[in-house]
């Protein structure tokens, strides 16, 4: 073999491995790219240190969060939140459809999809549609329907059991994030 | 030059393959990880299921009607346009706020129908927490729920639009542990997430030509509102949803129980209970859904899908703890 031959074969086999580097760099680059993104459902959802309920919680996230998945481990999933701070959540407070964007009623579009998507007008506990409508009540009374079955309704409107109590039935019966 | 070009090529190259490959690793990701009864995502992503075709719109001619007699559209031209906008308007989806209201009213007339409130706030408590925990993993999280106890020995849960949830107390009597509970409060839930009453509703060949429900409409005319009312109260209590959407609703039911971390078959169970008990020709429960044979069918069809083996709570003890003295 020449000595411009060897130097041939070297030059090759550097030209090789850089393809390769390159190749698994485009490889990497599109694996940050394409992470499956989820979105939290509900105001509230609490992201935590660990796949464990009993673990710190790191943020509280709104309903419609978009997050990206980190890895999939039981009933949780490391996710990335906007920001890029990182943590755990029980994977049924995540859905694959994306908040609809507010306003979309009336349209035809919108119509079409509105069954598909959580609307952004019903989104998150602190919606003002609260309490028995006046429309209900006024009907109820024009029926004579007796008082008392509409104070029944507004009894079991105003009926609240609190985040904490919920989690600690949660706990206690080893149900939701909490389960083996 | 053309060394750097290739170096841009193969980069391109590893790109484009690893998309692929990434969601192919993630099938398989999902495959490996994935508990048995991989029920969730399809419970994410249900198939609709649309037995009838939306109400006609047999309402005046408006711009097409004055097209036709203008001569500007034939007769077929003109029906063909007619039925269109008919579909598109019956397609008009009912907002929360009015969802709310036709709930609310509907609510009334439960407690006036069937027996009242049972005045036990312990009880209520038990109901709301169960229920609560339920709709907290389904595919509505985000609107309040409420839940209450009806004062009647008959066996009955009832789900009105917009959040309300009613189970007697002649039903929790029936009832052996927390699962089935969960089972039942489920597929009331799942009524609720799948708009069941406004899907029916909006079907409506009597309510044809209406459209849109909006409470501007509702608040001008009380004889419209009065209307879908009587529409969705003769549904619920009289004539029952279609079969479809009260199997859909126990397909649905049964999810969400089981991924708060119920035992799946707590409905089942609770249907075997009802279909041989004394009680149940007084049981809307039964008498406006599809045969409890079919349903328990179905429903074990169903369950061969998920892991018996996986630790699944039946809480027997916390329901009968939780229930004792108050039934």
């Amino acid at each position: 073999m020449t000595m411009n031959s060897k130097n041939k074969t070297v030059r090759g086999f550097r030209w090789q491995v850089a393809c390769l580097i390159v190749f698994l760099f485009g490889f990497g680059f599109a694996g940050q790219g394409f992470a499956e993104t989820l979105y939290v459902k509900k105001d509230g959802t609490k992201l935590q240190a660990a796949d464990s309920a009993k673990s710190d919680v790191v943020a509280t996230l709104n309903g419609g969060t978009a997050v990206q998945v980190v890895k999939k481990a039981g009933k949780f999933y490391e996710v990335t939140a906007p920001g890029g701070k990182k943590g755990w959540i029980f994977k049924f407070k995540l859905t694959a459809k994306a908040p609809a964007q507010s306003g979309g009623g009336g349209d035809v579009l919108g119509a079409l999809g509105g069954q598909q998507k959580i609307a952004a007008r019903e989104s998150g506990s602190g919606s003002s549609i609260r309490g028995l409508s006046p429309i209900s009540e006024k009907r109820a009374k024009t029926k004579g329907i007796p008082e008392e079955n509409i104070k029944a309704v507004k009894q079991m409107e105003s009926f609240k059991v609190s985040k904490e109590e919920l989690d600690r039935f949660l706990k206690e019966g080893h149900l939701g994030e909490y389960g083996e | 030059m053309k060394k750097l070009f290739l170096t841009f090529a193969i980069f391109a190259i590893g790109l484009v393959w690893a998309q692929t490959s990434y969601s192919q690793f993630d099938k398989l990701f999902e495959a490996i990880t994935k508990p048995p009864p991989k029920k969730e995502q399809a419970a994410e992503e249900p198939q609709k299921q649309d037995t009838e075709q939306p109400a006609e719109q047999n309402g005046g001619g408006g711009l097409i009607g004055l097209g036709e007699s203008l001569g500007v559209f034939d007769k077929k031209t003109s029906k063909i346009l007619k039925q269109s906008v008919g579909t598109l308007q019956a397609f008009q989806p009912i907002e929360y706020e009015e969802e709310k209201a036709i709930g609310g009213s509907l609510a009334v007339e439960v407690f006036n129908k069937f027996g009242g409130m049972y005045p036990n706030p312990a009880l209520q408590e038990y109901i709301t927490l169960v229920g609560q925990a339920v709709a907290e993993v389904s595919d509505r999280p985000d609107i309040e729920y409420h839940f209450a106890v009806l004062n009647t020995e008959n066996p009955n849960a009832f789900a009105t639009p917009g959040g309300y949830v009613f189970v007697s107390v002649g039903l929790l009597r029936m009832l052996q542990n927390e699962a089935q509970l969960a089972g039942v409060l489920g597929h009331e839930i799942a009524h609720i997430t799948h708009k069941h009453a406004l899907q029916t509703l909006q079907r409506s060949k009597r309510l044809s030509g209406l459209s849109s429900l909006t409470m501007t409409a509702m608040n001008k005319d009380a004889g419209l509102f009065d209307k879908v009312i009587n529409e969705v109260s003769e549904v619920i209590f009289t004539r029952g949803l279609d079969k479809e959407l009260e199997f859909e609703a126990d397909q649905f039911g049964t999810e969400y129980a089981y991924r708060m971390g119920y035992h799946p078959r707590g409905l089942k169970d609770f249907l075997k209970i009802l279909g041989t008990a004394e009680s149940r020709n007084s049981s809307i429960f039964l008498s406006t859904h599809p045969g409890p044979a079919d349903r328990y069918k179905k429903l074990s069809q169903l369950l061969e899908q998920y892991n018996a083996s996986s630790p699944y709570q039946l809480l027997a003890v916390r329901y009968k703890s939780r229930t004792k003295g108050k039934l």
